[in-house]
């Protein structure tokens, strides 16, 4: 564990070259642009694969002739900005002075080229206090493409940018509407590295399969990650001279089962991936071209009754690094967390929920004293773990309006984004978040 | 005590024929080729899941608002499924692009109109009564 203390002084090394990582960055973001070009060729072409043929078959045959692919066209989209005040800590931006830097809006269009042929795409905007400033990206951009559809089973493929289906938010994280809170359970959903899990870029086949007993779906897929700077502060700490991307393809996969009324439903999910770093060669110091190998996964369970919805899930997830060179040994940990949540109907248009949630950095040292010992105080306990309770309100103006106001206590400072709070000490251990959001949809 | 006379007259006519005039009717465009569908079939098309009729035509979903109690009926009712578990399979589909959200009328009228006018439609209201130009499905 004494590799930390000098990624400390590696840390403050870079600091000193602020300059430098500012220029670097404006040229990631360049790269990033010819990266996403690449990709939305890529999309775009699997695009023409899929429909071209069926397009062919729909002007030979009666019935889909008469289809309406215009009529089918749909067109979705919402916008809302929060407002947070925290205690202490940097929570989506300078929360302590009240911050106003979270904001999401996005734009969504879908159609049915044939019965069988579902095409959709989404722009999202999003600005997440230091994490997300707030540019356009490229949400998904699919074709969803139904071999087969009977009563009993459906079968089929998606290609393109696809949301990975992980637990019951990922899909919809960045939709308030869909969320529990204003917050997402930060111990299973972290913000601060939101994008490893977003979405990928490949190819994912779904089995659904429609029973008395109920419904059972398996989706299976690969693809590459859609990854951003984030990911490399959370994952080596700092932002090093080079590039933390994605090795190998990921693989994807979901096994769901929902009660006949939708009652019950549990899952299991997850992904295994691969990131690699790609040092900046002329840099002054910087790591090895090393690994990081992440298997992701979350339990969910939830219970739907007329006025309760009861959610739990679990999420593990073990970290390998290696060969990143002298100043960042080998190492392997299990990073985990859950969280139990209650949702109260007390009017159709009036919700209300409450929370509890424990995440550890470390399952071998939940409690941080190991490496807060071994690194002399640099890293702290309290960094290495964040419980927090949550109690928050729903109203739904209308169908298209919803105001909420969420208030939570944490104890820890794991959640946090090393990019909003980068020096460890400086963090509080105890601190409380309120938060005001109002969103519209379309 | 008139009143009461009423009263228990509704109760014992509620009784004899459950729910005649209270419940929601499934319907559908006349030119479709089926008359009834078993539950899991409506849950399937009400979710969006099931694109096609039996004879291959496309479906088209028509529903009322979440709130309106034509709607929360016939979801709990017909369906067994209450309004909110609805929205969030839609909204699901709708914001990951896996799927699509039916098309919401703001009145039963509209309801009638829009599945007469349109093949394939398939929508609800609360009493299916003397309606032209759709058709009335059982749930069994």
């Amino acid at each position: 564990m004494a590799f930390l203390l000098k990624l400390c002084v590696a840390q403050q090394i870079l600091s000193s070259v602020a300059i430098r990582s500012v220029v670097k960055i404006l040229l990631r973001l360049d790269l990033e642009r010819k990266i996403s070009f690449f990709r939305a060729s890529i999309i775009v072409g699997g695009l023409l694969v899929f429909s071209g043929p069926w397009e062919a078959q729909a002007d030979s045959t009666d019935t889909s002739s008469q289809y309406s692919v215009i009529e089918s066209f749909q067109v979705h989209g919402f916008l809302s900005q929060a407002v947070v005040n925290t205690s202490d800590n940097r929570w989506f931006g300078d929360s302590p002075d009240t911050s106003y830097a979270f904001t999401e809006a996005a734009l969504n269009g879908s159609a049915r080229i044939l019965p069988q042929l579902l095409i959709s795409g989404q722009v999202l905007l999003r600005q997440a206090g230091d994490m997300y400033d707030g540019s356009p990206s490229l949400d998904y951009a699919l074709a969803d493409l139904t071999f087969a559809s009977t009563l009993h089973y459906r079968l089929g493929v998606r290609g393109g940018r696809i949301k990975n289906p992980f637990g019951l938010y990922n899909e919809t994280r960045d939709v308030p509407f869909t969320r529990p809170g204003i917050f997402l359970p930060q111990v299973v959903y972290f913000d601060r590295v939101r994008n490893l899990v977003l979405s990928s870029d490949g190819m994912m086949a779904y089995a659904d399969t429609f029973q008395d007993y109920g419904d059972v779906s398996l989706i299976v897929g690969g693809g590459w990650p859609v990854m951003d700077e984030n990911v490399e502060w959370s994952y080596l700490g700092a932002d090093f001279p080079g590039d933390l991307e994605s090795d190998s393809p990921l693989i994807v996969g979901r096994l769901w089962y929902s009660s006949p009324n939708a009652s019950f439903n549990m899952g299991l999910s997850g992904t295994a991936l691969r990131m690699r770093f790609d040092p900046d060669v002329g840099a002054p110091f910087t790591l090895s071209s090393g690994t990081t190998d992440i298997f992701y996964w979350i339990a969910s369970l939830q219970y739907n009754l007329e006025l309760w919805t009861i959610s739990a899930e679990y999420m593990r997830q073990p970290i390998e690094w290696r060969d990143y060179g002298e100043f960042f040994p080998e190492q392997d940990l299990t990073s985990e967390g859950w969280y139990i949540q209650a949702q109260y109907r007390a009017h159709p248009q009036f919700e209300l929920m409450m929370r509890w949630e424990e995440g550890y950095a470390d399952s071998g040292d939940r409690d941080g004293t190991q490496i807060d010992r071994l690194t002399g105080g640099a890293i702290t306990a309290y960094s290495r773990y964040s419980k927090i309770f949550t109690a928050g309100a729903r109203f739904d103006i209308n169908q298209n309006w919803m105001v909420r106001a969420e208030y939570s206590y944490h104890d820890g400072t794991f959640i946090l984004s090393p990019r909003e709070n980068p020096i460890p000490r400086d963090q509080e251990k105890y601190w409380h978040a309120v938060s005001f959001l109002l969103a519209f949809r379309f | 005590m008139k009143r009461w006379v009423v009263i228990t007259h509704m109760m014992v006519v509620s009784m004899l024929f459950p729910c005649k005039g209270m419940t929601q009717e499934l319907i559908a465009n006349a030119g479709l080729q089926v008359s009834e569908i078993s539950r899991t079939q409506a849950r399937l098309l009400f979710t969006m899941r099931l694109q096609q009729w039996p004879d291959d035509q496309p479906v088209k979903v028509f529903v009322l608002a979440d709130t309106n109690p034509i709607h929360v009926n016939f979801a709990k009712r017909m369906l067994q499924l209450f309004p909110y578990q609805l929205r969030r399979v839609w909204d699901r589909q709708v914001f990951s692009g896996t799927g699509q959200a039916p098309i919401t009328v703001a009145t039963e009228k509209e309801m009638i109109e829009r599945v007469a006018a349109t093949p394939g439609a398939l929508g609800y209201v609360n009493s299916a009564a003397s309606l032209s130009g759709v058709k009335q499905i059982a749930i069994y």
